[in-house]
């Protein structure tokens, strides 16, 4: 009797618990939902969220957010087919359009471009004054990163490999901690633990200095290609507000700022450091031969991704490169330059 | 890998000198290991009907084949690359093993000792167990940041984090194996003159002995669920390390691979444990 009306409690406290989930995000069951992947590195994409710009310019949609913490998360979240749009690294689009993955999507927009907001950094001090130097030195960078991505860039441009240093896989949190123990000589990582290391340490090279070198790394929004086709009007109308958040970024930087802060739980004056730092395009330059390019000629991004996936398959992380051809047909183009004009 | 209290009937027990019964019991352990045999060859074939039937992505549900072919690139050295990330499985095992195996003597030992500490001795079990519960409703990854910045990014966090995982088991079971001593037994050893000593030596510890172990094969399967977390930062070479990189490259095939290891030397430890457990405690159930 006892254990009968144990369990009757226990079943009726399961079904009242599975009907009141914490859920704010005022979802109609009548609309369909745009599901949009972000990440919290600063961009343009946490300016639309926060000013729920989206939200006004489609009010017959739902705008499901969703929070990621890395490109590879998602990337499997696309496979699934649980994501329409998604914000990831250009290493992780590299991977995802490379075999096996071929994760059928489109690069749509080019969020930023990694600039002084990512860099590799040494102790103060005698010992490591230039990259050669760092040949048998401790280096921490998160693995599978754009970081990671530009540290071994930056090895190849000196004559070094990845064999000659010893990497060690680190989040940023944990190169912090390694920094200030000692166990670490040098890092290579982003914003805002990377101001902490530069305390103590200096710039051997950063992002832009790379991207410069034509090694760039940039963040990317990606379209689900089955979307794409079918809600073209969707995806003009989310580019739009994309191309408005970056002219906030140049036009208005305090408005930017505190619109991003509010969704990263900084202050506003550390992102407005922060977006001084990253290399923010204007959405003329988005459509640019150099970035995505115009309709019917995919820009030079195809060429940066194809040397990312070389990249990948040399670290044996994909059987081998895709070919040009890959990247050229994954730019989604319709409708570029005029598109990104408001 | 989970710990299983023996359910298998011990076979001294069912061995009767009858030929008819030999017989059966020949059978009885054909059957043992015919059937876990078989789970694996109707496993395997679901699973390659699952893959070939292409409802899933190949990143979600992979070919056998393909996993197959992952195993033998991470054990060899094939195209001038050494296994994953420049070292072969076994050296990852290894690794893993090591500090598995460090950190459960350390925190079986700590555990074990203060087991029969908080057993024998009543306010120090009201003290302690609060602290004990505690740790042990605490996730791995929910402090091993702190390990972190405490103790540097080499073994030192790996071995403490696995350590700690592995003590309160060990020390739960030792304290309720030790109060479960049969008072009886204790009062009669002291009516026959043992001093204090003598009564936990051999009346108080050989009859807890037999909960210690099911602790201690508790507290090993602990330490190895949290290999993972262990190895999250700076966790090459080793097992954990190796999941979740290939997980952060999608590469499903080597992070199953990763995952089959950790399980079947997980299968392999607790058959030793309880081997040894037979060999130790011979008298368990039969008091």
């Amino acid at each position: 009797m006892k254990l009968k009306a144990l369990l009757a409690a226990a079943a009726v406290a399961t079904m009242a618990l599975a009907g009141c989930a914490v859920d704010h995000s005022g979802q109609d069951a009548a609309k369909p939902t745009i599901r949009i992947g972000y990440q919290t590195f600063p961009s343009g994409d946490l300016i639309v969220k926060n000013n729920k710009w989206l939200e006004e310019a489609l009010p017959d949609f739902n705008i499901k957010w969703i929070k990621f913490d890395s490109g590879a998360d998602v990337n499997t979240a696309f496979i699934a087919k649980e994501l329409d749009l998604g914000a990831l690294g250009s290493s992780p689009v590299a991977r995802g359009l490379s075999a096996p993955l071929n994760i059928p999507y489109q690069v749509a927009f080019v969020l930023d471009v990694a600039g002084d907001n990512e860099a590799l950094v040494a102790r103060n001090g005698p010992g490591v004054n230039t990259i050669a130097d760092l040949k048998g030195k401790r280096v921490g960078t998160p693995f599978a990163s754009t970081a990671h991505y530009s540290l071994l860039a930056a090895l190849a441009q000196n004559k070094l490999s990845a064999n000659d240093v010893q990497l060690v896989d680190l989040q940023p949190q944990a190169i912090l901690a390694a920094w200030e123990r000692g166990d670490i000589d040098a890092a290579y990582t982003w914003l805002p633990t990377l101001d902490q290391l530069r305390k103590t340490g200096k710039d051997l090279i950063t992002s832009r200095q790379l991207a410069k070198d034509g090694k760039p790394t940039l963040d990317l929004a990606a379209v689900a290609t089955e979307f794409a086709g079918a809600h073209p009007e969707v995806v003009d109308v989310w580019r739009q507000q994309e191309a408005k958040a970056l002219d906030t970024i140049k036009v208005d930087p305090d408005a930017a700022a505190k619109a991003i802060a509010a969704e990263i739980g900084l202050t506003p004056e550390d992102v407005a450091g922060q977006l001084k730092q990253g290399v923010y395009l204007t959405p003329a330059e988005v459509a640019s031969a150099e970035w995505l390019g115009a309709e019917g000629k995919p820009g030079n991004i195809a060429a940066n991704l194809e040397s990312a996936s070389q990249f990948l398959a040399e670290q044996k992380q994909i059987p081998s490169a895709a070919p040009l051809k890959t990247f050229q047909d994954a730019i989604y183009t319709k409708g570029l330059p005029d598109a990104l004009k408001q | 890998m989970s710990v299983f209290v023996d359910i298998t009937p011990d076979e001294a027990q069912v061995a009767k000198p009858t030929a008819q019964a030999r017989q059966g019991q020949w059978r009885g352990r054909l059957t043992r290991a015919a059937l876990p045999l078989l789970s694996v060859v109707v496993f395997l074939i679901v699973w390659q009907l699952a893959a070939a039937a292409a409802i899933w992505n190949q990143t979600f549900v992979p070919y056998p084949a393909t996993v197959w072919r992952a195993f033998v690139d991470v054990s060899t050295t094939h195209d001038g690359v050494r296994g994953y990330a420049g070292y072969l499985l076994w050296e990852h095992l290894y690794m893993t093993l090591r500090r598995v195996f460090v950190g459960v003597v350390i925190g079986v030992a700590l555990g074990v000792l203060l087991g029969l500490v908080m057993g024998s001795v009543g306010w120090v079990r009201s003290v302690l167990e609060p602290w004990l519960t505690f740790l042990r409703a605490l996730p791995p990854l929910a402090y091993f940041f702190l390990l972190v910045i405490w103790l540097g990014i080499d073994e030192a966090p790996k071995i403490t984090l696995l350590a700690l995982a592995a003590l309160p088991p060990a020390a739960v079971a030792t304290t309720a194996a030790v109060v479960a001593a049969p008072v009886g037994l204790q009062e009669a050893a002291r009516a026959l003159g043992a001093t204090p000593t003598q009564v936990i030596r051999d009346v108080v510890i050989p009859s807890a002995l037999p909960e210690t172990f099911t602790g201690i094969r508790l507290a090993v399967g602990m330490a190895y669920s949290s290999v993972v977390a262990a190895e999250l930062f700076n966790g090459i070479p080793g097992i954990g390390g190796l999941v979740k990189d290939a997980s952060n490259y999608n590469n499903t095939p080597v992070v199953l691979v990763g995952i089959f290891a950790i399980g079947f030397s997980g299968l392999v430890i607790d058959g030793l444990l309880r081997a040894a457990e037979r060999r130790a405690v011979p008298w368990r159930g039969k008091s």
